[in-house]
């Protein structure tokens, strides 16, 4: 990696079989999920756009991996690898896209997933409004004495918003325990991010914060994983901010209704080439933790499990007009997930 | 019954709600001083982890206040001018308002915003206006424009023991101003309104600022044999309509009265519900008695002409009787 600047190089940590095997298997459901999604929509049997993330799974897999469930994350809008990472169920998430009410939010986050059971406790539709919030999060965790952690993720266009440094601002002047998590995958929307930010990297902005950073290989799961654990150490034990930035690359258009014409397709395929699920199977291959029969084991069963949540939940209730018109105010719960319970 | 400014009545709720509920957190820009005393000493009594000074940062103030409320505190937040809400209608008309919602219930936003508008300095612009109308059509939130001490204090309470975000709109002008407010603790319920005179020919719905107005200008008009009915309807949203509809019914008249400006206003939403509702029982139109559609105009002078008087109201009553 070039440009790091003065951030810290955070030592990528040997891993174990079994940990591996997670992140390898939270991947491949996360590519099959998104693959069947896009493939519905291609054949109109699906209603719901998509922000597909194909070729940088391993940032959101790795970070929610890496996270305890009583983490707070807060998502971007590009995938469901964060929610998957953290250990959201296919069932679950299919229920909402499906806005049916035996999800977690009784059909009503669709899109905007939440699963409180898990941390994750909201995705904002307005880029950016999530800097806010999980710094009020990450000001709770703190004032209630907690050692919970919040991560706010969002990508390199995002970072132009100004509530990016505002949130910074108090994280560092409070210290607060708010990692923020930057995607760069050189896209925005239609556009390269060269017209959207005014350095290859953003993470050393937070230098000016007085704020750690680093800059980590995105398309490598181990090393996004054990740089998060590192962090989430950190952060837990110093109770102050930090700034990871994860250069991958958007290998497919911004959403389902894009055709990528305007992106280069030699970098596409220069980025393919490193694709995060790929170089992972080789690395278990390699080492022999798994043989090729295991592999597509794998990925067999990642798109089963797909397969039968979609079947599951189009078979699920629909709400009802009464059922739509509740829950504006509390007091009226709708949904299967838990009530927080702090 | 002691006699205390509006301002004194806030600080009171605030306090006896921190002391009561440990979840309780104020914060907000210079909370600690408290620019018009309504947040002042509060930190010498619960300490700095309960009375929070943040930057200048209003979108985050009511962000965080969201993030905090989504994580088992119960934030208080502070919006020092109420021309500021706008610089956090994100968090507040697309995230407080809609977080309950979106979440199918998982949570719940037990969380405040208070903030101080009207005009009264005569500096115009951004330190004058009130902006309570622009926050009406966000599902989800409740909102509550308190129009004295009494209410001020009674309401807050309820606000902060509620679990729906509730938006109240203060009045700068008016807490300077001493009032009665019972000795006791005690509660002002959220949608209930506040029947303040009781007449026959006329239903006068006014807000905030404006009550005492409208009550000098139905004694005006008492004068005159005209006898008007002063309601003060406290809570924006959820209304009470019951209420005030009732009134109609028995008068056929009904007129509104606030500071804010006309189009878009309070005063419109009320109008149309009873045009929706009502219709039949109305002798004669509506009437909005508002502030022209101009910027708030700097200096004592046109501030004056452009918020409502007493003489417009009963004016505008006139009118709609004779
Ligand atoms: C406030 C706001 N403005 C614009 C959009 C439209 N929008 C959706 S995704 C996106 C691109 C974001 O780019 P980036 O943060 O780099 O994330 P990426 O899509 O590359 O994952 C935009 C502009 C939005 N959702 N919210």
């Amino acid at each position: 990696m070039t440009t790091q600047g003065a951030g810290e190089t955070l030592a990528v940590r040997s891993i174990d079989t079994q940990t591996l095997l997670a992140l390898h298997r939270k991947m491949v459901i996360t590519r099959e999920a998104e693959q069947t999604w896009s493939d519905m929509l291609q054949k109109r049997e699906f209603y719901l756009m998509g922000h597909f993330g194909t070729g940088q799974e391993a940032v959101g897999v790795g970070l929610g991996h890496a996270l305890e469930p009583d983490d707070y994350l807060f998502p971007t809008h590009r995938g469901i690898a964060e929610y998957v990472g953290k250990g959201m169920a296919q069932n679950d998430i299919w229920a909402e896209y499906y806005a049916k009410t035996a999800g977690p939010a009784g059909g009503k986050g669709g899109l905007h997933l939440s699963d409180y059971r898990l941390g994750l406790i909201g995705l904002v539709g307005s880029l950016g409004a999530d800097y806010a919030i999980s710094a009020g999060a990450a000001l709770s965790t703190k004032l209630r004495g907690s050692d919970r952690v919040v991560v706010v993720s969002f990508g390199e266009g995002t970072s132009s918003q100004a509530d990016l440094g505002s949130a910074m601002n108090v994280a560092a002047l409070w210290k607060l325990p708010l990692i923020f998590a930057m995607t760069n995958n050189e896209w925005c929307e239609l556009s390269p991010a060269s017209e959207h930010v005014c350095t290859p990297f953003v993470a050393p902005r937070a230098e000016g914060y007085g704020i750690p950073w680093s800059v980590v290989d995105g398309n490598d799961v181990v090393a996004v994983y054990s740089a998060v654990r590192t962090v989430v150490e950190r952060v837990r034990a110093e109770a102050g901010p930090y700034f990871l930035e994860f250069k991958s690359y958007r290998v497919g258009p911004h959403w389902s209704g894009d055709d990528g014409s305007y992106m280069c397709q030699e970098d596409v395929c220069a980025w393919q080439e490193r694709d995060p699920i790929a170089a992972c199977e080789r690395r278990l291959l390699e080492e022999g933790m798994v043989s090729a029969g295991e592999i597509s084991g794998i990925k067999k069963a990642a798109q089963a499990e797909v397969a039968a949540a979609i079947e599951r939940a189009r078979g699920l209730a629909d709400p009802t007009y009464e059922e739509m018109l509740a829950g504006v105010y509390s007091g009226a719960p709708a949904g299967g997930g838990a009530r927080e319970v702090s | 019954m002691a006699e205390m400014p509006y301002a004194a009545a806030v600080n009171r709720a605030l306090a006896e709600e921190l002391a009561r509920d440990e979840r309780v957190v104020v914060l907000g820009e210079d909370v600690r001083a408290g620019m018009f005393g309504t947040t002042s000493g509060l930190v010498q009594r619960f300490g700095e982890e309960r009375v929070i000074n943040t930057p200048i940062w209003e979108n985050g103030i009511a962000g965080m206040a969201l993030g905090l409320a989504i994580t088992g505190m119960r934030p208080v937040a502070e919006i020092m001018f109420a021309d500021f809400m706008y610089l956090a209608m994100d968090e507040i008309a697309n995230q407080i308002a809609s977080w309950t919602y979106m979440t199918g219930g998982q949570t719940s936003v037990p969380l405040v915003i208070r903030t101080a508008g009207g005009a009264g300095f005569a500096i115009g612009y951004n330190h004058s206006q009130v902006t309570e109308a622009s926050f009406l059509g966000p599902p989800g939130l409740k909102v509550v424009a308190p129009s004295n001490a009494a209410d001020a204090c009674g309401l807050l309470k309820s606000a902060v023991r509620d679990d729906d975000p509730v938006l109240v709109f203060e009045h700068k002008f008016l807490y300077f101003v001493p009032q009665e407010v019972p000795d006791e603790e005690f509660l002002v319920p959220l949608g209930k309104a506040n029947v303040l005179r009781s007449g026959d020919d006329v239903t006068m719905v006014a807000i905030g600022s404006m009550v005492g107005k409208a009550l000098e200008a139905a004694g005006t008009l008492a004068a005159d044999g005209i006898s008007v009915e002063v309601i003060d309807p406290r809570t924006l949203v959820p209304l009470d309509q019951e209420t005030i509809f009732g009134s109609v019914a028995r008068t056929g008249r009904l007129v509104t009265v606030e500071e804010g400006r006309k189009r878009g206003s309070v005063g419109s939403e009320i109008a149309a519900e009873a045009a929706e509702k009502i219709f039949g029982s109305l002798k004669a139109p509506v009437a909005r008695v508002a502030a022209p559609d101009i910027p708030v105009p700097p200096g004592p002078l046109a501030e004056s002409m452009y918020v409502p008087s007493a003489e417009r109201i009963v004016e505008t009553v006139r009118r709609l009787v004779g």
